[in-house]
């Protein structure tokens, strides 16, 4: 199984060489992203060690796989008119991509997941610019170099925890829970910090998120969905397996505290931008560094609220992804990307009108979101721990950014468009079927 | 002698710091590169001699050769002007310097009481080439300066690298050649492109919010 899951997807680049047309290539990548999800399946029926993961890394996966396979069904027969060599290359940057990511989650030395980290950084720099224009290639600059210096300081951060241990070091996780009592201590919370600002570059958290608006509005939009919803997860994943050495550190309090204020700092940023963004696909961007830092409040608010976090990974990827699909029918629609050139979506393509009202619904956590529990266990676990003044802050800048979206929104979809269009179903089925996805979750809540 | 290599690489620091030109911060680059290549000799002996070859050529080459020639070649070839244009006075930047040393051999200081493996010199040297790279990316406007911060930011995580293990471990290599990797990506891809689509690679037009 798993020489499949890294095996099939060396056998298609080395096809998408022999590929002659657009369609081929986005058969490949739907067989692959096939592959993935069934391999996801099989592993969460038969348990995570049939792919040597271990439970957090399958969730991510888990995630990833479905996102793609959703971006895949999107994309089939939608580019037919760009050309074949810059599609072959895309198509396949996406493969190595997604790899890359599952990767991540199979890895349990924090230095392979640190490499592999780095290649997701690579793979998707190429993706972003696809469409070769200026505004494309500013955002994968900026994208290429903030992540790289960020990426820089998660090494430092590693290079700390092989200082922190005494002879033979090791970056296996496994091994570092073991020794967690004889780490040092001075050397564990500067490792954590490095790395939390190292990877926390890539998720985009306040202050170095400012390379994220600019990449996952300039990508094209399945490639947005899958930056949004499956990297920032995948780049999330060494700092939670660090909030968990921590906590064997006996070093929670510190940890708890650091996600706790970066979290809301990150909520703060966006509350600030989505008021003011006149694109829709930065908001959309913006709201997903609104969630990161909803994620890293969880994390931060004891035992009670990683539930919570997690629920909220799950729920924020689905609708967001979602979310980013729809904006591209939306572009394809009104060839612009600015909310004051789109107005009566709902006249224009019913469909895509609809899913974007249920995805603001729901990204607000309206139930049957899963956001919406999510968001009630953080206030509880605020409530629980005493935690007033972040619980008001956290709901006063979550009223305030319902406003913002909402109000964009709206004025998107409603008014009077006489010129109604058609999309081809795959776009509607796609975003569809991961917001009914989201909407079950929220109503049967899965056990992690 | 390792020490005096590693006060070496602390004086080029301060260099960097009151030196205006291009030209002369890759000089600075070439003269970290073999610097770090002499400790590599002189720190790495005892693994095998595969990867010992390895890692010393590849810090040779890629650090000291291939990269500064070519960042000078894209300066040539792109006609940028050959001042960094700081946005902040070599005054201040000689003193902010000297108080990151100051700051970065305290925190030796105060972590060589925890860990016996650390050389106090090489960690405060190596922190303060980091905080210098990402000063460097800060304080410039031009997107080759910013290059040349990362570059720098790159050799002091190499050197903590070599301070924080007698030996290397495998993952530190390649962490740093896919540094390297990344760092003629970046080159490769964006510099040349850029200055195409630009009219010229100053980076403002690329740091707007919004």
């Amino acid at each position: 199984m798993f020489w499949i899951l890294f095996g099939f997807p060396l056998v298609c680049l080395f096809l998408c060489f022999a590929i002659k047309s657009n369609k081929q290539l986005d058969m490949l990548v739907f067989a692959h992203s096939i592959l993935t999800l069934s391999v996801a399946i099989l592993a969460y029926i038969k348990g995570a060690q049939i792919i040597r993961m271990d439970d957090l890394g399958l969730f991510v996966f888990i995630i990833t796989s479905v996102l793609y396979f959703a971006v895949a069904l999107y994309r089939f027969g939608g580019e037919a008119h760009k050309e074949l060599k810059a599609y072959r290359i895309h198509s396949m940057f996406l493969i190595i991509f997604v790899s890359a990511m599952t990767a991540v989650s199979l890895s349990r030395d924090l230095g392979l997941i640190w490499i592999f980290v780095e290649a997701t950084t690579l793979a998707s720099a190429m993706l972003i610019t696809f469409d070769h224009n200026k505004s494309s290639l500013e955002a994968a600059w900026k994208y290429l170099f903030i992540c790289s210096v960020g990426i820089a300081l998660a090494f430092v951060g590693i290079l700390m925890l092989v200082i922190a241990q005494n002879d033979p070091a090791s970056l296996h996780l496994g091994v570092l829970m073991q020794k967690a009592p004889e780490l040092s201590p001075f050397w564990v919370k500067m490792s954590f910090v490095f790395m939390l600002v190292g990877f926390g570059t890539k998720i985009g958290l306040a202050p170095l998120h400012f390379w994220l608006p600019d990449a996952h509005s300039e990508a094209p939009a399945p490639i947005s969905a899958l930056l949004s919803g499956a990297l920032l997860n995948t780049a999330l994943l060494p700092i939670l397996r660090m909030g968990k050495l921590m906590r064997q550190c006996q070093l929670e309090h510190i940890s708890n505290t650091v996600f706790q204020i970066i979290g809301l700092l990150s909520i703060f940023v966006a509350t600030v931008f989505i008021l003011k963004t006149k694109n829709f696909k930065r908001l959309l961007a913006y709201s997903s560094i609104e969630n990161m830092g909803i994620i890293l409040l969880a994390f931060g608010s004891g035992a009670f609220a990683h539930y919570a976090g997690y629920l909220h990974i799950l729920g924020h990827s689905l609708i967001k992804a979602a979310f980013f699909l729809t904006a591209g029918n939306i572009i394809s629609l009104y060839h612009s990307k600015y909310h004051k050139d789109v107005c009566g979506l709902l006249m224009k393509h019913t469909p895509s009108g609809w899913i974007w009202l249920i995805a603001f619904a729901m990204i607000i956590g309206i139930p049957p979101s899963p956001l919406f529990i999510s968001e009630f266990m953080i206030a509880a676990a605020l409530l629980k721990s005493g935690s007033y003044i972040q619980l008001c802050l956290l709901f006063g800048m979550l009223i305030i950014i319902a406003y913002g979206i909402g109000k964009i929104s709206f004025k998107m979809c409603l008014g009077s468009d006489v010129s109604a269009q058609k999309l081809s179903p795959q776009k509607v089925i796609a975003p569809a079927w991961l917001l009914i996805m989201a909407a079950i979750l929220g109503l049967w809540l899965p056990q992690f | 002698m390792i020490e005096i290599l590693v006060i070496s690489f602390g004086l080029s620091l301060l260099f960097a710091s009151v030196t205006n030109m291009l030209k002369s911060l890759i000089r600075i680059l070439v003269m970290q590169g073999l610097i770090l290549f002499l400790i590599t000799v002189l720190k790495t002996t005892h693994i095998n001699w595969l990867s010992f070859s390895f890692i010393a050529l590849e810090t040779l080459i890629f650090k000291a050769i291939i990269i500064p020639w070519f960042i000078m070649d894209t300066i040539k070839k792109s006609n940028t002007r050959r001042e960094t244009e700081p946005s902040v006075s070599n005054f201040f930047s000689l003193a902010l310097m000297s108080l990151i040393f100051v700051f970065g051999f305290g925190l030796a200081m105060l972590s060589g009481r925890w860990s016996t493996k650390l050389f106090p010199l090489e960690f405060g040297v190596a922190f303060a080439a980091m905080i210098k790279g990402i000063f460097i990316i800060i304080a410039n406007k031009k997107l080759i300066s910013h290059l040349i911060g990362y570059l720098i930011l790159e050799n002091g995580i190499f050197l903590l690298a070599l301070s924080a293990g007698s030996h290397l471990p495998y993952i530190v290599n390649l962490g740093v050649s896919l540094d390297i990797l990344i760092s003629i990506l970046l080159a490769v891809l964006f510099i040349n492109r850029i200055k195409s689509t630009f009219d010229d690679a100053d980076s403002p037009g690329l740091l707007k919010e919004d």
